[in-house]
């Protein structure tokens, strides 16, 4: 997202984006390391193979959030169309993607990757929507 | 939306730095609006007019009207 503004709401969004980071990183670790070391089964095996998804989430609301937050309404449309952007592309990407696999067996894509996807038509979005208003 | 920030801003001798300032927006939200490229909301625009003691209509152009 745009870091330039330097305001509160831009700070706490990027404070929640670095800890939900770490967090995937330390939950994928623990889990990579339960399934392997113990004999995981039941409610608790779908617990810990959903562990990573769970900062995910939360960086999902913490975006919702900073939309709520964010005083500067200009800053706050901008966000928005990276996001329209970010999904536009994910839908995109991911249709075609999948049509592909139908028919052309192409290598099946997981949808663990859907989420990189995402922030990556994000960022792509952001200089392009930002020169719209230079 | 064309509007007259620009010369009511050299008016004060502000730069859009301190007109971002006194409207606690950033710099790049009002560059956007002095070139007509962003429209801002009502409360904004209401906020601008009491910071140049002027009506709204005589700060912003309705090209509607016009044409």
């Amino acid at each position: 997202m745009d870091h330039s503004t330097g305001n509160q709401a831009m700070r706490r969004f990027k404070l929640r984006c670095y800890a939900s980071g770490a967090l995937v990183v330390l939950f994928a670790f623990i889990a990579a390391a339960s399934f392997r070391l113990l004999h995981l089964h039941g409610v608790v095996a779908y617990f810990v193979a959903v562990l990573p998804a769970l900062p995910i989430l939360w960086a999902l609301v913490a975006v919702g959030q900073y939309l709520e937050e964010e005083k500067d309404e200009f800053q706050r449309a901008l966000h928005v169309q990276y996001l329209l952007w970010g999904i536009g592309g994910t839908l995109a990407t991911t249709t075609v993607w999948g049509y592909l696999e139908d028919f052309l067996q192409v290598p099946h894509l997981n949808l663990v990757y859907v989420y990189p996807i995402f922030w990556l038509f994000v960022a792509i979005a952001m200089p392009v929507v930002k020169r719209r208003y230079k | 939306m064309k509007n007259l920030l620009k010369v009511l801003r050299a008016e004060r001798d502000w730069s859009q730095g301190d007109l971002a300032q006194r409207l606690e927006v950033s710099r790049q939200s009002v560059n956007a609006i002095e070139t007509g490229k962003f429209d801002p909301s009502l409360p904004l625009a209401f906020k601008l007019a009491r910071l140049f003691e002027r009506p709204i209509e005589q700060i912003f152009t309705d090209e509607e009207q016009r044409s």
